[in-house]
């Protein structure tokens, strides 16, 4: 046992560590050179049958030669398995411009968007939501709230008639009127969202069933400023700071009636095709409420007074979507409501 | 309404540039809604409002106008008509007629109506005919008063003015042949014939021509219903007819009659004799209470008592002098009901007599206080949100609606819009016979469009429409969901006419996912929907269960009859799921898509979030599985051996899975192999024992139960 057998052995393994390329190799070179039958462990064995003056030399070489092996086996593997998987990785190329895999939302509809913005902000000011038929009794539709028979008003909404002398209401504000019967404790803030009909016929622009939210407040000491800070409120916290404008209507279940204009988004008031060249347009019709609902419903409109208004959520909704034509809204065809997913404004 | 800048300049002050203008009127409600420039300069086409005959005119936008810029109104010249006995012999024999005058006039020379006066009805489109319907129809543009040439000579006997008799008729202008008028309506007649539908529309056979050397001017004012009435039982809506309807100023005839009179005498006609003047209609002098703090605090504007009276005087309204200078003054009587308050009610108050132009919508002080606003500028008074005391959040219904909505936005849904109504085809289209539920409708009596003709009592039509709507386009991804309600005949129902009920649908057909290259995604099935309604129970919090189809819902039918599954809520109906009947499909040409449906009420929206939530925390110990498998025949449902087994397990037994399916024959039957995977959870560990006996009980019982009915355990 001497020197040069620590020295052959070191070279078989320097000779073997050459010629190993990959993790598993590098693994059975750990087997022959460092395993229970490798030469050191042989030498080991042997270490006993030496003069005890040679056995500590001995050891150190053995441990020194086995120290150096480990540290470069370890070191191989090491860079045998970087190779690995880089090569691995590099095989797992993508075509990283192939389309992902979608995963299909679908959405709500421009108009329950537009409402349900509209909602947040009326419940700012503490209005809740509240539904009705929409098969009604002209009385809800029309007398009670100041269009008696044969008054022009009725023209301004072409009625759909249906068996039993019920209609197909033209407005949410019978919801109103419903509430107002029962007399509820003041003060009232509600609105009303939902399908109005009207017996029109259909084109781009007009539809026979379309959407409308309303709104009331009933309270004592309302007044035509408060309805004004409550339009300007709704308005501003809808469409920001553009400017907005008062302008007389008329509704024959609010007295005085006004109409809000809203600052055109498009051309910001010099006027444009989306205007009509007005610089404006018109997004709310609104009023105090009128002294003979009041009266119809047993109130008396010199103690209480009331504010309502009423948004065209359908006029609205393809403003919100950049859509010129509304009808295509009210249509099932899937294209276009994907198309416009991504377009809610 | 269209109307020529220049011409209304002759009316009253205006500012300069047309865009000024505009937003003038638009700010005193004549709402301009288009601008053009014709020959004559700029011309505007203004909406008016419905409660506003008096806008129907230069003269009465020019007041409105005045109201709120205090600048004074020129009104035209007028020729002093004398009245005396009228001309041709006038007999009213209605109150509905509430004014009438006639004067007759003979053609002199045959000179045109120049250029300046014809401005107004240029700008209006109307092209001009002769100089006697020129003036009628140029008079009420300039101030309103509709006025009407007939052929003297074409009168026989007196002129009556009373309402149609059964079948009468009469022949409208314009019209190629008389035509029956419905009894009642109210008429201009001479002894043989109908010579007008008053307010309306004069009648071929009395009409005034280029050739008529004498005629008859009626100059009047009618009850603007049955102006009303009339119109509509005829199916004629004219300038005359817009204006009538909206109550014209009874107050106006006359002066109407002088100006035509003026107009046609500057083209050569010549009075003859003078002016007949009929009715009853006496000036009721409307006094409306108007207390002077009341319209300062509504507005919150300060108003002093000259500056009311100032600004009311501009639409020609008047002001008493102030308390108590107007007591005991017989052109200022107390109203009745304020005569009978104190005195010292009245200290504060001024009446306001209303003119006559407004009699038909002012009545109120609210009325007055518009006025007011509107001549100080609804830009200018004052605004500011009145007190909240708090906000409000979504009610729990409300929340749960968004819940669903979020979840099906996430399942692809898209929410659409249908109409509440749809044509008779959809009967057949669905293959509805008298006998079916869904058979009866109720009817909309008066549409334009026979596709509105019943209003819908199901929401699978549409629904199916809506694929069928797609896949025209080639779009095959279908998803698509709606909230809303259908209306179903029921006599009973509060309203007499049906009930309405709020539902949900959705629709789905084509793959189950969005196409893509790497893949092919299988198809949607109602397992899709089953899955889907699992995901909205837990959502909700709510127990809905899918059951065995309930063939007494109204839309059992229209699906596949073994594809199809009830939904419940607590033992009750809520609704229905289920692949679209082949024949549907086929009608509505829907070849190779197997469409699934599912409809559910949303008053179970109202109950969400009702159930007792009990956490169980995850277990210390691990659970432990066994599968079980059974061979079950046709007809024997998965859910109800797996509802058996949770039953009949111990408490430890914490879920039963379906995990396998495996369809087969047994002795050439074909059976399904149904694998459960259940699974068994304890804080103390369980003992292999245990879960044998467990099992052996569990195997057993489904043995005992739906032996009968072939169900085997799959060894």
């Amino acid at each position: 046992m001497a020197s040069e057998d620590v020295d052959n052995i070191y070279r078989d393994f320097q000779r073997d560590l050459a010629a190993a390329s990959d993790p598993s190799a590098l693994e059975e070179i750990r087997r022959i050179h460092k395993g229970k039958t490798s030469p050191i462990k042989n030498l080991l064995k042997q270490i006993g049958g030496l003069p005890a003056e040679e056995r500590p030399r001995f050891a150190a070489q053995l441990n020194e030669l086995q120290s150096r092996i480990e540290a470069e086996l370890q070191e191989a593997i090491t860079a045998a398995e970087e190779r690995a998987l880089a090569q691995r990785l590099e095989a797992e190329w993508i075509d990283p411009t192939l389309p992902g895999r979608p995963l299909g939302h679908g959405a709500r509809h421009p108009v329950t968007v537009v409402e349900e913005r509209i909602l947040s902000v009326l419940r700012q000011l503490g209005f809740e939501l509240l539904d009705g038929p929409e098969v009604e009794d002209p009385y809800y539709n029309f007398d009670a709230l100041n269009i008696p028979e044969h008054h022009p008003a009725r023209d301004m909404q072409d009625t759909f008639w249906v068996t039993g002398h019920k209609l197909l209401r033209s407005h949410t504000t019978t919801v109103q009127a419903r509430l107002l019967e029962r007399r509820p404790q003041l003060p009232i803030r509600i609105a009303s969202a939902g399908r109005v009909y009207r017996n029109e016929a259909v084109d781009a622009t007009h539809l026979a069933m379309f959407h409308q939210l309303e709104g009331i407040w009933v309270d004592r000491g309302l007044t035509f400023a408060h309805l004004k800070g409550v339009l300007a409120f709704i308005a501003q916290s809808l469409y920001g700071d553009r400017p907005v404008r008062f302008k007389p209507k008329f509704y024959p279940y609010t007295e005085p009636s006004v109409g809000v204009d809203l600052g055109c988004g498009q051309c910001r008031g010099s006027g444009c095709d989306a205007c009509h060249g007005a610089g404006w347009v018109t997004i709310l019709g609104a009023g105090m409420i009128h002294p003979k609902v009041f009266t119809e419903f047993g109130f008396d409109p010199s103690e209480v007074s009331g504010i309502a208004f009423g948004l065209g959520t359908t006029r609205m909704a393809p403003q919100a979507v950049g859509v010129s034509k509304v009808k295509s809204l009210y249509e099932q065809d899937l294209r276009v409501h994907t198309a416009l997913r991504r377009e809610i404004r | 309404m269209k109307i020529a800048i220049q011409a209304l300049r002759k009316y009253t002050e205006l500012p300069d540039e047309p865009r000024a203008v505009r937003d003038l009127l638009d700010d005193v409600g004549i709402e301009v809604k288009r601008q053009e420039v014709g020959e004559y300069g700029p011309v505007f086409t203004v909406e008016l409002l419905a409660n506003r005959g008096d806008h129907y005119c230069y003269a009465g936008i020019a007041r409105e106008v005045s109201g709120r810029t205090g600048e004074s109104v020129e009104q035209p010249e007028v020729a002093d008509l004398q009245v005396g006995p009228s001309p041709i012999p006038v007999e009213i024999q209605t109150p509905l007629c509430l004014v009438y005058t006639a004067t007759l006039l003979k053609k002199t020379r045959t000179d045109e109506l120049s250029q300046g006066d014809l401005l107004p009805l240029i700008a209006a489109g109307q092209k001009p005919i002769h100089p006697a319907v020129d003036a009628t129809n140029l008079v009420n543009l300039e101030i309103g008063q509709p006025a009407h040439a007939f052929d003297a000579d074409k009168i026989q006997g007196a002129i009556v003015v009373r309402t149609s008799r059964a079948g009468e008729h009469a022949w409208p202008l314009f019209e190629e042949k008389p035509r029956e008028v419905p009894e009642g309506t109210l008429v201009i007649a001479d002894e043989h014939k109908i010579l007008a539908i008053a307010g309306v529309i004069g009648c071929e056979d009395s009409k005034a021509t280029e050739a008529s050397s004498r005629i008859l001017l009626e100059s009047a004012t009618f009850d603007p219903v049955a102006v009303r009435k009339g119109a509509r039982a005829l199916g004629l809506h004219t300038d005359a007819s817009a204006r009538f309807e909206r109550g014209s100023d009874p107050s106006l005839p006359l002066t109407g009659a002088g100006r035509v009179v003026l107009l046609l005498e500057q083209a050569g006609w010549q009075r003859v004799g003078t002016t007949g003047l009929f009715g009853a209609w006496r000036n009721p002098n409307r006094l409306i209470p108007l207390e002077i703090g009341y319209v300062a605090s509504f507005l919150e504007h300060p108003l002093t008592e000259e500056e009311i009276r100032d600004r009311l005087s501009r639409y020609d309204f008047e002001v008493s002098p102030s308390y108590p200078d107007f007591l005991g003054d017989e052109r200022w009587p107390i109203p009745g009901d304020l005569a009978e308050k104190s005195r010292e009610r009245l200290r504060n108050t001024l009446l306001v007599r209303v003119p006559p132009h407004r009699l038909w919508d002012v009545e109120f002080a609210a009325d007055i206080a518009e006025e007011l606003a509107k001549s100080i500028g609804y830009n200018q008074t004052p605004q500011r949100l009145p007190p909240v005391d708090r906000g409000a959040l979504p009610t729990p219904p409300e929340q749960a609606k968004a819940k669903v909505d979020n979840l099906l936005v996430a399942s692809g849904f898209f929410e659409v819009f249908t109409d509440g109504f749809y044509g008779r085809e959809v009967r057949e289209k669905l293959g509805l016979t008298p006998n079916h539920l869904l058979w009866n409708h109720v009817e909309t009596l008066n549409s334009i469009d026979r596709g509105y003709s019943l209003l819908k009592n199901n929401a699978l039509a549409q629904a199916v429409e809506t694929v069928a709507t797609n896949l025209r386009v080639n779009h095959r991804l279908v998803r698509a969901y709606e909230w809303t309600r259908v209306f179903l005949p029921t006599p009973t129902a509060e309203n007499g006419v049906c009930k309405e009920l709020k539902l949900l649908w959705l629709v789905a057909s084509g793959p189950l996912r969005p196409a893509h290259w790497s893949d092919d995604a299988p198809e949607v099935d109602t397992y899709f929907l089953t899955g889907l309604v699992e995901e909205l129970a837990a959502e909700l919090g709510l127990d809905l269960s899918v059951e065995k189809p309930n063939l007494q819902h109204p839309v059992s039918g229209l699906l596949h009859p073994y594809r199809q599954a009830s939904i419940t809520l607590g033992g009750k109906l809520v609704g229905i799921l289920g692949e679209i009947h082949p024949k549907v499909c086929q009608n509505h040409k829907i070849k190779r898509e197997r469409p699934v449906f599912l409809q559910l009420e949303a008053s179970i929206l109202a109950k969400a979030g009702g159930r007792t939530v009990h956490f169980v925390p995850p277990p210390e110990t691990q659970p432990v599985r066994r599968d079980l498998a059974f061979t079950l025949p046709d007809r024997v449902t998965a859910g109800e051996i797996a509802d058996a087994l949770a039953s009949a397990g111990p408490t430890w037994l914490t879920q039963v899975a379906i995990a396998d399916r495996y369809d087969h024959e047994d002795h050439g039957q074909p059976v399904r192999t149904i694998t459960y995977t259940l699974t068994f959870s304890r804080e103390t560990a369980l003992t292999t024992e245990e879960l044998n006996q467990a099992c052996e009980m569990l195997i057993a019982s489904v043995g005992t139960r739906f032996g009968e009915k072939n169900v085997r355990l799959r060894a």
